[in-house]
């Protein structure tokens, strides 16, 4: 890859501590991201996916390793530093779309909006994830997918650099779970951020530039697609 | 059903802090209502029992004089079981230092046994029935000891114009002297300058020259007798010898304040322990409820295993139960004390015997019922919705909160302005309106409960200001044995201390309309002086009529009269012949303390057939206090009494000492209540939005705007709380005051604009504290557990 790098991991591990037992989710892991990539992180569940998702995304504190973000470390890093990284630098998506129900969907996106200082408009947003007419609508009101599109737009809203997914299309039926993972390419295409999307749906692979294939918490490799599948054209 | 009392003991360990706080609320509820409750039985059962053993009178009869044997006639009217007459008089004490006091000298005759108000000897020894040299005296034990006597002192008395030695053997007290009180004009009782002193009958008819003469006759009735009757026909026995007064026993001094204080402390004991008992069951029924709610996986299961509703119910029920239980407990401990500490505080102002004190055991047991049914109806009713849960339901994944527009939105400009935070704070309040409704109620009560604490000072603040520097603009009030001409004292205008003098006659009638009468003391002064004004209990000045009578409103409602109405009145001074004129209201008028009807000096003089006649005089001297005058004036032996009104204020506000130590405590527990319930509410608005709050630091919230969120929810209700609470407590209080107001004194709820702010700020800190105690949690948002899949 000639991008340069965006997020580089230098031999990160992570040992949850639960009562007595200790669990070992990541275990000594090395990986670079690129700018402007879309990689896919596959693997069953206990793989250690999640896990490596939340430390990308400064949710989570390694156990060991180094964790670097466009050259700052983010492992040393105090809380405050950690908050702004995810407010300016981090887009989230979850399975569970969690978006605040006291919210409609518009106010929902505005919360994000109001974090940044140039965000882009919401209603620019939500048109662009075709959820316009639907604004004023409350999550508990919306559809499993169209709850998705509105996380979606609250995540691109603050036009961050990492668009982190985890299991986007996990909770959704098929076509709809196409049309998320259309908007993700869409937007990776148009805007040119860095999106990383972790699923267990090894197709899902096809539509990503590299793919990481992870097992009981290590990469076991990493591939890289010549030909990315558009998303409309894959099946499970 | 062990494994459902683990349970039950997980729940509690599970979140300690909500439990104290609910412990804390319970314990104080059941603190007060035993404290009080306890306090209250053991006052009027003392009471009872005092009235009962030493025959406390029915009805009190005073006379000019008369002879001893009246009282085997009035003994013989049916109706009347027993009949003692004796003699009392006040008489000035001449004490060291030039100082005066007044001593309510009181003749028993002897033996004692089967009289009407008997006498309880506390200290020293009883009276010899034949002395030889010394007349030996008892005087009541607050006297005794606010002068530092010691058995054997003597103290010299001016009676019948001359000097008297009396030896003090012991102290005594009496169901008519529990609260020793000169009259109805004295605001509190003075130990140091006001005493009963106790004489055999002879003695007494000896030092006043009254041989064989008494002027009072105390009756016991029997049960079910015509007491209208029966008073009728003493007073006719009466007649001749000049009647003064005829009063009950529920109008005498000490019985109405002793009743007063107990009518008031009952009414306290019922109503606030329900206040804290309510707020906790409203909590309790909160928590259990959310409990529920975020347990229904754990409950379908437990049904879907066998478990039966009611069983399910039950163990909710008894973590309701069990905060009872232990409030309970702790409350006892501590009610038991404060019932102690509120006797030891009674027993310095009632002369009760000293049977206060110890546990009362049915109080403690209805406290802890009470509060056992309180929480355990609070447990039932918040765990119903149980019953409606069905295990496979349960265990299928809850849907999600569902957001509702508000009402507030309408407001379109205003809600635009808003920013999210804010936004999510109000629709979440209104999306759980019975939580949002308890904790406005309770930082209600509490503001409520901080006003009525606080506010006592300033209804003593007002009230001094009305006594002492509104109406008594003197600093010496002299009062003279028997009344004498202005003339021959108004030579003390020229002593150079005396900067103005003013007259005063007092004069005690019967008012009466057709066939009732009441007696009041009508008090002549100057319509234009500048010494003695009248104002009414909201500060407005009353003028006093050249002609006619500004009557008191107690007299007014009593006889029913208005302004315009003619009254007879019949004057009772018990010196000189009894004359009878007619008078027109021209006003009513109610103040603050004692009584206050008001005539001009002409009429006053008028009603005697006088002329410049003084019953006392008002001075306004340099500077408020000069022992040069007071020494002087002591020294005429027809001065009776000199009285400052500053050091009855000193006097009064060291008695209103005591009372601040009750305010502080109530401060506290006001304070404790409005914390609790803040810190509980906040809990529970964290926990079930953790998820939400998780997402929140993950799109990049800090801790601190975290913790903003939270605080705005709990701000917007409790600024609704402290805007409620504070007219409530208005309201609160002047319903308070309307209930303990005799005919002693009635006071309007004077709360001072700086007692709301006070209040309002008191609330604000403890609330404050109670959140940031929840709060402190926010820091603790594991993100990633909070936002955990469910694969």
């Amino acid at each position: 890859m000639t991008s340069p790098i965006l997020m580089s991991l230098q031999s990160v591990s992570k040992t949850y501590v639960m009562g007595e037992v200790q669990v070992e989710a990541l275990k000594a892991t090395t990986l670079d991201i690129y700018d402007g990539e879309l990689l896919v992180i596959l693997g069953p569940s206990g793989s250690g996916k999640s896990t490596l998702l939340n430390l990308m995304g400064g949710i989570d504190q390694p156990s060991t390793g180094e964790i670097y973000f466009a050259g700052k470390p983010l492992t040393s890093a105090a809380e405050k530093e950690l908050t702004n990284y995810r407010r300016r630098e981090v887009g989230f998506v979850f399975q569970f779309y969690n978006l605040i129900p006291d919210l409609t969907a518009a106010e929902n996106v505005a919360l994000a909006a109001e974090l940044v200082n140039s965000p882009r408009p919401v209603d620019e947003v939500l048109q662009e994830v075709g959820l316009l007419d639907r604004r004023d609508h409350f999550p508990s009101q919306l559809s499993g997918g169209e709850q998705q599109r509105v996380a979606i737009a609250r995540a691109i809203v603050k036009q961050p650099r990492l668009l982190l997914c985890d299991e986007p299309t996990g909770a959704l039926d098929f076509e709809t779970g196409k049309n998320v993972l259309r908007l993700l390419y869409d937007i990776r295409q148009k805007r040119s951020g860095t999106v990383i999307i972790v699923t267990h749906n090894t197709a899902i692979g096809a539509i990503a530039d590299r793919v990481v294939r992870m097992r009981s918490g290590k990469i076991a490799d990493i591939t890289v697609n010549q030909q990315p599948v558009p998303p409309e054209r894959i099946d499970w | 059903m062990t494994t459902l009392t683990r349970k039950l003991v997980r729940m509690v360990t599970a979140s300690w802090g909500q439990f104290v706080a609910l412990v804390l609320i319970v314990m104080l509820g059941v603190m007060i209502y035993i404290g009080m409750n306890t306090a209250f039985s053991n006052m009027s059962q003392s009471q009872e029992r005092f009235y009962q053993e030493y025959r406390f009178a029915d009805y009190t009869f005073a006379v000019v004089k008369a002879p001893e044997s009246v009282v085997s006639r009035i003994e013989a009217v049916p109706g009347v079981i027993k009949a003692t007459g004796r003699v009392q008089k006040d008489i000035p004490i001449v004490k060291a230092e030039d100082q005066r006091a007044i001593g309510r000298l009181t003749g028993y005759p002897l033996p004692l046994e089967g009289e009407v108000n008997r006498l309880h000897l506390l200290s020293g020894s009883w009276f010899e029935e034949s002395p030889a040299g010394n007349v030996g005296v008892l005087v009541d034990p607050q006297f005794f000891a606010a002068n530092h006597l010691s058995i054997g002192d003597r103290l010299e008395v001016i009676a019948d114009g001359k000097k008297a030695a009396l030896t003090v053997i012991g102290t005594a007290i009496s169901p008519e002297f529990i609260y020793p009180m000169p009259d109805s004009g004295a605001l509190v009782p003075e130990p140091g300058r006001f005493g009963i002193i106790m004489i055999p009958q002879i003695q007494a008819q000896q030092i006043l020259n009254y041989s064989g003469q008494i002027n009072q006759v105390v009756i016991d009735l029997a049960p079910g007798a015509d007491e209208s009757a029966v008073v009728r026909e003493i007073e006719r026995i009466l007649e001749p010898y000049g009647n003064l007064a005829s009063y009950p026993r529920r109008d005498q001094l000490s019985h109405a304040a002793l009743q007063a204080e107990l009518e008031g402390l009952k009414t306290m004991s019922d109503s606030l322990p329900l206040v804290f008992f309510l707020i906790a069951a409203a909590i309790q029924s909160v928590i259990i409820s959310r409990l529920i709610k975020t347990q229904r996986l754990p409950i379908g299961v437990m049904k879907a295993l066998g478990y039966s509703s009611l069983q399910i119910m039950g163990n909710y029920t008894s973590y309701a139960l069990l905060v009872s239980g232990v409030g309970s407990v702790l409350g006892i401990a501590l009610g038991i004390s404060m019932a102690a500490g509120m006797s030891q505080v009674y027993a310095q102002f009632f002369n009760l015997p000293s049977t206060i004190g110890g546990i009362n055991l049915s109080v403690v047991i209805r406290s802890v019922v009470i509060s056992l049914v309180v929480g355990g109806a609070a447990g039932l009713y918040a765990s119903r919705s149980v019953v409606r849960i069905r295990p496979a339901e349960a265990m299928r994944p809850e849907p999600p909160a569902s957001g509702k527009h508000t009402l507030l939105e309408n407001w379109t400009w205003l809600w635009q302005h808003l920013s999210s935070s804010w936004k999510m704070s109000l629709r979440s309040i209104l999306r759980n309106r019975m939580r949002f409704a308890v904790t406005v109620l309770g930082v209600v009560f509490t503001v409520c409960l901080l006003i009525f604490a606080l506010f006592s000072n300033d209804a003593v603040d007002y009230l001094l200001q009305q006594s002492f520097s509104m109406s008594n603009r003197y600093d010496y009030i002299v009062r003279f044995t028997q009344p004498v001409k202005y003339t021959d004292v108004a030579y003390w205008n020229r002593w150079s201390e005396v900067q103005k003098m003013e007259p005063l006659l007092e004069v005690p009638v019967k008012i009466k309309v057709g066939e009732r009468a009441e007696d009041e003391l009508l008090v002549g002064a100057g319509v234009t002086g500048e010494l003695r004004k009248v104002y009414d209990m909201h500060g407005q000045q009353k003028q006093i009529p050249e002609e006619g009578i500004l009557l008191s409103k107690r007299i007014a409602d009593k006889l029913g009269l208005k302004p315009g109405d003619e009254v007879e009145v019949q004057t009772t001074l018990g010196i000189g012949p009894t004359r009878t004129d007619h008078l027109r209201i021209t006003g009513v008028n109610q103040p603050m303390s004692g009584s206050g009807s008001y005539i001009s000096w002409e009429t006053a003089n008028r009603l005697l057939g006088e002329s410049q006649a003084v019953s006392a005089v008002m001075l306004k001297l340099d500077r408020p206090e000069m022992k040069s005058v007071e020494t002087r004036l002591y020294e005429m032996t027809g001065v009776s009494s000199v009285l400052s009104p500053q050091r009855e204020q000193a006097a009064f506000l060291q008695y209103m000492d005591t009372i601040i130590v009750f305010i502080a405590i109530m401060v506290l527990m006001a304070g404790l209540l409005g914390l609790a319930i803040v810190y509980n509410t906040s809990i529970m608005t964290f926990q079930e939005r953790r998820r939400e709050l998780a997402s929140l630091r993950v799109l990049g919230f800090s801790q601190g705007e975290i913790a903003g969120l939270l605080r705005k929810e709990t701000g917007i209700q409790a600024v609704l709380g402290i805007v409620i609470g504070l007219p409530a407590g208005k309201v609160m209080g002047s319903a308070l005051m309307a209930s303990i107001s005799t005919d002693l004194y009635s006071m309007p709820a004077i709360i001072y604009p700086r007692t709301y702010l006070i209040a309002a700020l008191l609330a604000l800190i403890f609330i404050g504290i109670g959140q940031q105690l929840a709060i402190r949690k926010t820091g603790q948002i594991d993100m990633v557990e909070a936002l955990k899949n469910r694969d």
